[in-house]
């Protein structure tokens, strides 16, 4: 039976850094805004569940984007000669950017792996910007069990290795096509956007000093971690959650490191519950 | 059931997946698979496990090498592994298994050697 998703994508040019950037987003539902962030090599389509979950978009707005270079946003002008190295001044300036372009009023931020590393970031320089922060797969910092070079060379296929590395994060409990279409998204991936996230992701442990500084009483931040996520493990999210003052801790036995994509009926009554710790909007 | 008879279940499971024969057509090393003290030399063919010798053995040489114990590819190789033991990375990052020599290599081929090393699941159920 063929059936119309409620998913809607359209484009919004941001600048960032004094340079263009068109982005593709999607939105589904109404009420609160929701803006959620993809994990390093992937892009918006790890949401869909969520974005097509109706008692969540009854009464939240939930809006996804690809990063610049990831999914449907095109590179700028001029990517062919440029390294693509993604900063956390960056990415806080894009995640600004397009919540500003979409004039939305302070909306939740939900981020998974390096969005959740963002997020976190975001709660520590940025807090009135947003109502709370849901961190998902999200810890002060980790660095590289791999090498980072191996997923952008000339003689091998960065998106189809990647996605077999990352494979190791997902759980045996999530149902093989979601496992699939989540690592199809690895492969897909452009040369050299991986390497370029990972290097923000691995490398940048400027969190780690500011954790002191994030005040839950005015934006909460919840941290949600799966127990086969190898990457940011439970006790590297538990030792961050530490860190926090104030910030709570969900821990999902059955899940990996992509849990809105690898298993989404196990992901689920943790976003509800995480989303039910978030303030409304006014 | 043997380490030797499992890797020839897994030898058999390979040959029955052409999706898998399809991955490996340009893999043609020879691995070495340690467990505890038994080593085994798996020789690939564009992507045929052709041959599987038991060592140790001092003049075979091998591109790579696996090496964990026994309780940890046991555990490995249940339907659904307990966190860590679930992906042979995940082994090497609770620190039940190292993996030696042109790791490049593995990481090009890296999803047909994870399958190929899955096959012991079936195997062992």
């Amino acid at each position: 039976m063929s059936e119309i998703e409620q998913i809607v994508g359209r484009y919004v040019t941001i600048v960032v850094q004094g340079v263009s950037q068109r982005i593709y987003f999607e939105t589904a539902g109404q009420g609160r805004p929701v803006i959620c962030l993809h994990t390093a090599g992937s892009d918006t389509r790890q949401w869909r569940h969520i974005m097509n979950d109706t008692e969540i978009t009854g009464q939240n707005q939930i809006i996804a984007f690809d990063m610049p270079r990831h999914g449907k946003s095109l590179p700028p002008e001029g990517y062919e000669t440029q390294e693509y190295l993604l900063t956390t001044e960056t990415y806080i300036e894009t995640v600004l950017a397009f919540s500003a372009a979409l004039g939305l009023d302070k909306p939740v931020l939900a981020g998974c792996s390096m969005g959740g590393r963002i997020a976190l970031q975001l709660s520590a320089m940025h807090a009135e910007q947003f109502c709370g922060f849901i961190a998902i797969e999200a810890s002060d910092f980790q660095p590289a069990w791999y090498d980072i070079d191996w997923f952008h060379r000339p003689d091998a296929h960065g998106g189809e290795m990647g996605a077999a590395l990352v494979s190791a994060n997902i759980s045996p409990y999530a149902p093989d096509v979601e496992r699939w279409n989540t690592l199809w998204m690895f492969m897909q991936s452009g040369p050299g956007v991986f390497r370029g996230d990972l290097s923000f992701y691995t490398e940048d442990d400027s969190l780690i000093g500011r954790l002191g500084q994030i005040d839950t009483r005015s934006a909460p931040v919840h941290i949600i971690v799966g127990a086969y996520d190898l990457t940011c493990t439970p006790e590297d999210a538990q030792r961050t959650a530490r860190a926090i003052k104030g910030a709570t801790l969900s821990i999902m036995d059955e899940l990996g490191h992509f849990p809105m994509s690898e298993h989404p009926e196990g992901f689920r009554p943790f976003f509800i519950d995480a989303l039910a710790r978030m303030p409304l909007s006014d | 059931m043997s380490l030797r008879e499992d890797l020839g279940q897994m030898q058999k499971a390979l040959e029955a997946r052409p999706h898998l024969l399809r991955l490996g057509r340009l893999f043609s090393q020879t691995i070495l698979f340690k467990v505890d003290e038994d080593e085994f030399y798996l020789t690939f063919e564009r992507g045929y496990l052709t041959t599987v010798t038991p060592g140790p053995s001092r003049k075979t040489p091998w591109r790579f090498a696996f090496k964990t114990d026994a309780q940890a590819i046991a555990a490995f190789w249940t339907a659904r592994p307990d966190p860590g033991f679930h992906d042979i990375f995940g082994l090497v990052k609770i620190g039940r298994a190292e993996i030696d020599g042109d790791i490049l290599e593995l990481v090009k081929n890296l999803r047909f050697f994870k399958e190929f090393m899955a096959l012991g699941r079936e195997a062992r159920t």
